[in-house]
């Protein structure tokens, strides 16, 4: 009964996951997969899009966690987009926003990228 | 004293039993007195030497009827209740027929007039009237005798015909029976002649039929073995050579010149007699040439009853073994010992991996090298596995997924499912030498043992899971039970500060953690941590949070030092995915002064004497999300001096993550408001009013879905006056109030 999904699209070079449902201990592993796959096929430039988000554990934040240094290593990076309220709080509690980029829309995620690189 | 057998019968029984034993002696009585009538009769007759009046004679043979009628019910009673085999019926009627008929011969020799044979014989020619007393006793005895073998042979010869008895071969026995007794009635009053009217002729007819037809029941023949078979044949013969020996000699009556004393005694009766012995005869016929047509498949019939009995207690045994290791042995090695195939192994798929991919497990009488060097397993495992079905090959080595030749001893094969709750568990392959060697009703008894071995199998891993299932709930429980000793046991009391907390799991085990630890007469220090995830992961990091509480607090008990050597501590063990997110905070009796830092942790709820309520929201990141400075440069502390009546409450994300079931979450601002209601409560109090107020938001549910920590903290004040007697205060007394829910 896992109400979560995962969506992939690409800009350009850039890969966005947008995240769909409730991401907790028992979904993560979905989100897990996506960037693990993301990492296989060396795309490294991510975009999480947390517009239909719901909500998010500390399991879901540890999946974030856990790719990071290895996507920054890499020479790219995860850009945190759209989220609600009320998810981007439980990032912001744990000093997310200190670590990631987090932004409001896709579209500044995108541009942030293109500035790292211009 | 013995107690008689009637009283111990039950009270329904025993009127049965008394019902039974009045009949019985009426119909022996009626049976007695009428015989007896008879027998007058007859004797009048021959002092008269007149014929009697037709109403005598019409009385004398109503009277005559009636007590062979009891005599017949008399019989069939006796007969009724005794299960009888094939043979023992035979043999019976055979020993009874000597005894009976050997009697009957001897009396018919005994004093016959030198001269007078045939018809003519001790009656007068014109009237019947017996001449002699010989011939009255003659007659009288010589019918008794008779009938009673006839009425013996048809009630013996009728559990025969009724063996394994349907609806329809019932009613064609007591049609029979009814038939014979019409035809025998139709010569009632009648003088006996040679020649058969029309209407005896015409009751004659279904008769005849209907005996043709229950001669023909002899299915009793296919269970006999071969010895019941043989000593059934002779026994029939002996009885077909005594029933036939009237007919052979001549005489249309069993014996003999006896028909004219039967014949003048009751011509009913002895026409009876006639017919009974027709279909003695007939019967002894039809059984005689399908014993000896049965006898040379009874060898192959026995091996199929014995292969079947074998797979039947094969199957029971199967039942009984719940190693699956012994289990999958007899399962495999069970068609061969039945001897329904030659070789036998069984392929599964990997229950560790769970992978369609199958090993054999076991195999018997042909080595598992050997099968995997002929035959493709996984191919035909595949094939049962979407169809459900078995799979025969009656020429197995024409099949491309064999690599056998006909000298490899892979004649035919049979792969049969192992399936257990719709799911298939594994395959059965069963092989034999030669092609064509599995007969419709070998797959059948193959397939009903598979199902029967699919359900041990499925049975003997659900205990096994379930044994798992019961030490990994010792474990946990254990696990609890430690972890629980993690958690402090006793809240430390001091002056001017009341505390209350608890912490319950989601899981056996959790990543909450709450702690306070005094450092001296004045300093508190306290710790509420929430490890990222759930379960027995988190249990392990909340263990070695409590190591770093009780030992760095009283080290570093500054609020940035702590979570400062907290972070570093942790970093190295910490998974990359883990972290902890922390409060902590010193409270300092003295300055009346409390320091907090929130290392990524929900902020703490704080309100005053008036009401002013707010939380505490300082910058910093939980515990093992950064391992460099960052942390260090992020983190901030709130310091605020204490009033009396402040209040402070920390918690976990289970508290204000809890949803009810429409979803809504309990939230910041309920709780805010809670703490407001109640603010004047002590903590303990305080503390239970917080969960009652979580409690009431969820209604129905009953199960948190998260840990669920939660730590009140009261100011009264202090009063420096009591200060004083203020015990050591690392001396830890237990707190009345402490809540600690489980």
């Amino acid at each position: 009964m896992s109400n979560f999904s995962v969506g992939f699209r690409t800009k350009g070079a850039i890969l966005v996951l947008a995240l769909q449902g409730e991401l907790d201990a028992h979904t993560a592993s979905e989100l897990e997969a996506a960037i693990r796959k993301c990492q296989e096929e060396n795309s490294y430039q991510i975009i999480v899009n947390g517009e239909n988000l719901q909500y998010i554990s500390s399991a879901g934040l540890g999946v974030f966690m856990a790719h990071i240094e290895e996507v920054r290593e890499n020479g790219g990076d995860i850009k945190i987009a759209a989220l609600q309220p009320k998810v981007f709080n439980v990032f912001d509690l744990l000093g997310f926003p200190m670590l990631f980029d987090i932004v409001e829309t896709e579209a500044e995620a995108l541009a942030r990228f293109e500035n790292a690189e211009a | 004293m013995p107690v008689p057998l009637l009283a111990r019968l039950p009270r329904a029984g025993r009127l049965g039993a008394l019902k039974t034993r009045t009949r019985i002696v009426l119909l022996l009585v009626v049976f007695a007195v009428f015989y007896v009538l008879g027998f007058s009769y007859h004797l009048i007759r021959w002092t008269a030497e007149d014929p009697p009046a037709t109403t005598v004679a019409l009385l004398y043979n109503l009277a005559i009827l009636a007590c062979y009628g009891a005599l017949w019910l008399l019989l069939s009673h006796l007969f009724r209740r005794r299960q009888a085999t094939p043979a023992k019926i035979f043999w019976t009627t055979l020993v009874l027929g000597v005894f009976l008929i050997g009697l009957a011969f001897l009396l018919s020799r005994m004093g016959r007039p030198a001269g007078l044979t045939g018809a003519t014989a001790g009656f007068d020619y014109d009237t019947g009237v017996p001449l002699t007393l010989a011939t009255v006793i003659k007659m009288n005895l010589l019918s008794l005798l008779v009938t009673t073998f006839f009425f013996i042979l048809l009630l013996r010869f009728r559990d025969l015909v009724l063996f394994k008895r349907t609806k329809s071969s019932q009613r064609n026995w007591y049609l029979m029976l009814g038939f014979m007794a019409l035809a025998a009635l139709t010569t009632f009053m009648k003088p006996p002649v040679e020649e058969i009217s029309l209407v005896q002729g015409l009751a004659m007819v279904p008769t005849i039929a209907l005996m043709v037809i229950n001669s023909f029941r002899v299915s009793w023949i296919v269970h006999l073995t071969f010895r019941e078979k043989t000593i059934i044949i002779g026994l029939s013969t002996l009885l077909l050579a005594m029933l036939g020996t009237g007919l052979v000699a001549g005489s249309e009556s069993l014996l003999p010149y006896a028909s004219p004393f039967l014949n003048h005694y009751s011509f009913p009766l002895s026409f009876f007699g006639l017919l009974a012995m027709i279909f003695g005869i007939l019967y002894c016929i039809t059984a005689l040439l399908s014993l000896i047509f049965h006898l040379p498949t009874t060898g192959d019939f026995q091996r199929k009853a014995d292969e079947m009995a074998a797979m039947h207690s094969l199957t029971h045994l199967v039942n009984q073994v719940f190693d699956p290791e012994k289990l999958v042995t007899t399962i495999t090695a069970s068609p061969v010992e039945a001897g329904s195939a030659d070789a036998a192994w069984l392929a599964v798929a990997d229950p560790v991996t769970g992978s369609l991919r199958p090993r054999v497990i076991a195999t018997h009488n042909i080595s598992p090298a050997l099968v995997a060097e002929l035959v493709d397993t996984g191919a035909f495992y595949q094939d049962v596995l979407a169809s459900h079905e078995p799979l025969l090959l009656e020429q197995a080595v024409a099949d491309h997924r064999l690599d056998a030749r006909p000298g490899d001893g892979l004649g035919s094969l049979l792969v049969t499912p192992l399936i257990a709750r719709d799911e298939v568990l594994g395959a059965l392959f069963v092989t034999r030498e030669v092609t064509h060697g599995f007969e419709k009703d070998d797959v059948e008894a193959i397939s009903v043992f598979a199902a029967q071995a699919a359900l041990a199998l499925d049975n003997a891993r659900l205990f096994e899971e379930q044994i798992e299932k019961e030490r990994m709930a010792r474990e946990l429980a254990i696990a609890r039970e430690v972890q629980h000793k993690l958690l402090p046991q006793r809240l430390p009391t001091l002056e001017g500060v009341t505390l209350a907390a608890s912490s319950v799991s989601a899981h056996e085990v959790g990543g909450d953690y709450y702690d306070f630890a005094p450092l001296d007469a004045r300093r508190l220090a306290f710790i509420v941590a929430d490890v990222s995830g759930k379960g027995t992961s988190a249990a392990f990091y909340m263990a070695e949070m409590q190591g770093v509480f009780r030992s760095v607090s009283h080290l570093a008990p500054d609020p940035l030092e702590f979570l400062t050597h907290a972070n570093r501590a942790l970093a190295s063990s910490l998974e990359k995915n883990v972290f902890i997110s922390v409060i902590y905070g010193l409270l300092d009796l003295e300055q009346e002064e409390l320091v907090l830092a929130r290392a990524g942790h929900c902020p703490a709820a704080t309100i005053n004497l008036h009401g002013e309520a707010r939380f505490l929201r300082s910058q910093g990141l939980g515990l093992g999300l950064d391992r460099g400075a960052l942390f260090r440069k992020t983190l901030a502390v709130e310091r605020l001096s204490l009033h009396p009546g402040d209040v402070f409450v920390l918690y976990t994300d289970g508290v204000v993550e809890s949803r009810r079931a429409d979803g809504e979450e309990y939230g910041y601002d309920r709780l805010l408001e809670a703490l407001r209601a109640h603010r004047h409560e002590d903590a303990a109090d305080l503390h239970a009013s917080l969960l009652a107020d979580l409690d009431a938001f969820l209604g129905d549910i009953d199960h948190y879905d998260d840990d669920l920590t939660l730590v009140v903290l009261k100011w009264h004040g202090f009063d420096l006056a009591r200060a004083a007697s203020v015990a050591d205060a690392g001396q830890q007394t237990p707190h009345p109030r402490a809540l600690t829910l489980e």
